[in-house]
């Protein structure tokens, strides 16, 4: 489900079938990362968006978080734990982030939520066919963590 | 008299109301034109879309065929990629079903269950259908998977717009 209207009625009818809750993290940089941070966002958005299409009667899709780059990231964690606690309250038992930034591996073990980090790959350079079957294995991947992690806690 | 007055404090009330229902008729009335526009009806019911699939090589074994068409909002026109588990039954006659399930709209697999080989399988709460798209009862869905009008054109398959299927 996406944060649309519609779809977030259809999560109010159909709480106890939604257990997962995916949010994207997209940092936003200046200077000589800029566009790199504009390439993250672009492949992280393409992901989240064609994994929600295959998991839409389990999982919502959250606005992703975005927060500016500055170095250390212990405000952009202790946000992110915010967030968390509330997903938790709110009856999200799996939690995933996905981030093409490296540095939330750091913060790992911080979290619950499991953090799926996913290198930035080139697309600006592909043409639309392997832009594709490339996304399209990568969301294939995380479809199996996805399903995987369900089974673990059945 | 009372009626009198009610009348006059509901025009009041409407006079107030007036100024945003302006503004959200102002707002609404493109949008209904655009919901019965009769072009976009035609386009929406009567165009099927072109895949790569080539008819003759379609077998018994469904496979995934993804398809690109062009669909209008209110806003701007997007690229939409939908996909159709395409077979043939058992006497011969095409079969295109759409892979969303019908519980809550996840995206179905063929034979990807272990447990329960040539089905279609939900991954999200493990709802299952028959090859020819039936529900399987007792698993979460209640109505069997959407069906796509399909037509041959040049030795390629054409799809158009899924519809949910009659009971047999
Ligand atoms: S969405 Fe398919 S079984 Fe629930």
């Amino acid at each position: 489900m996406k944060w649309i209207p519609n779809d977030i009625e259809m999560y109010i009818n159909a709480k106890e079938f939604v257990d997962t809750a995916v949010v994207a993290l997209h940092p936003v940089s200046f200077g000589d990362e800029m566009k790199q941070s504009a390439s993250m966002h672009d492949f992280i958005t393409l992901l989240t968006n064609q994994l929600e299409r295959q998991f839409t009667g389990r999982m919502v899709l959250f606005p992703a978080y975005s927060y500016l780059k500055k170095g250390r990231m212990d405000k952009p964690l202790e946000e992110l734990l915010e967030w968390e606690r509330s997903l938790k309250e709110n009856e999200f038992k799996h939690i995933f982030y996905i981030t093409s930034d490296s540095d939330w591996r750091m913060q790992e073990s911080s979290l619950t939520g499991a953090l799926l980090w996913m290198p930035l790959l080139p697309l600006e350079s592909m043409d639309e066919s392997q832009k594709v079957s490339l996304i399209g294995s990568q969301v294939k991947q995380l479809q199996n963590l996805f399903t995987q992690k369900w089974r673990e806690n059945q | 008299m009372s009626k009198h007055r009610v009348s006059r404090r509901q025009f009041l009330s409407y006079t107030l109301t007036g100024v945003g229902g302006f503004m959200a008729a102002g707002m609404l009335m493109p949008m209904v034109r655009f919901a019965v526009d009769p072009v976009l009806r035609a386009e929406e019911s009567g165009s099927f879309t072109p895949t790569k699939q080539k008819v003759d090589e379609l077998t018994s074994k469904p496979v995934r065929v993804d398809f690109t068409f062009k669909q209008k909002d209110a806003w701007y026109e997007s690229e939409v990629t939908s996909t159709a588990w395409v077979y043939k039954d058992d006497n011969g006659k095409i079969m295109a079903l759409s892979p969303v399930c019908k519980h809550l709209g996840c995206t179905v697999g063929w034979n990807t269950s272990k447990e329960h080989p040539n089905q279609f399988f939900c991954p999200c709460h493990y709802g299952r259908y028959e090859k020819d798209g039936t529900n399987i009862p007792g698993t979460p869905p209640l109505a069997p998977l959407d069906e796509y009008p399909y037509k041959e054109k040049g030795g390629y398959l054409y799809l158009g717009q899924a519809k949910p299927r009659k009971e047999a």
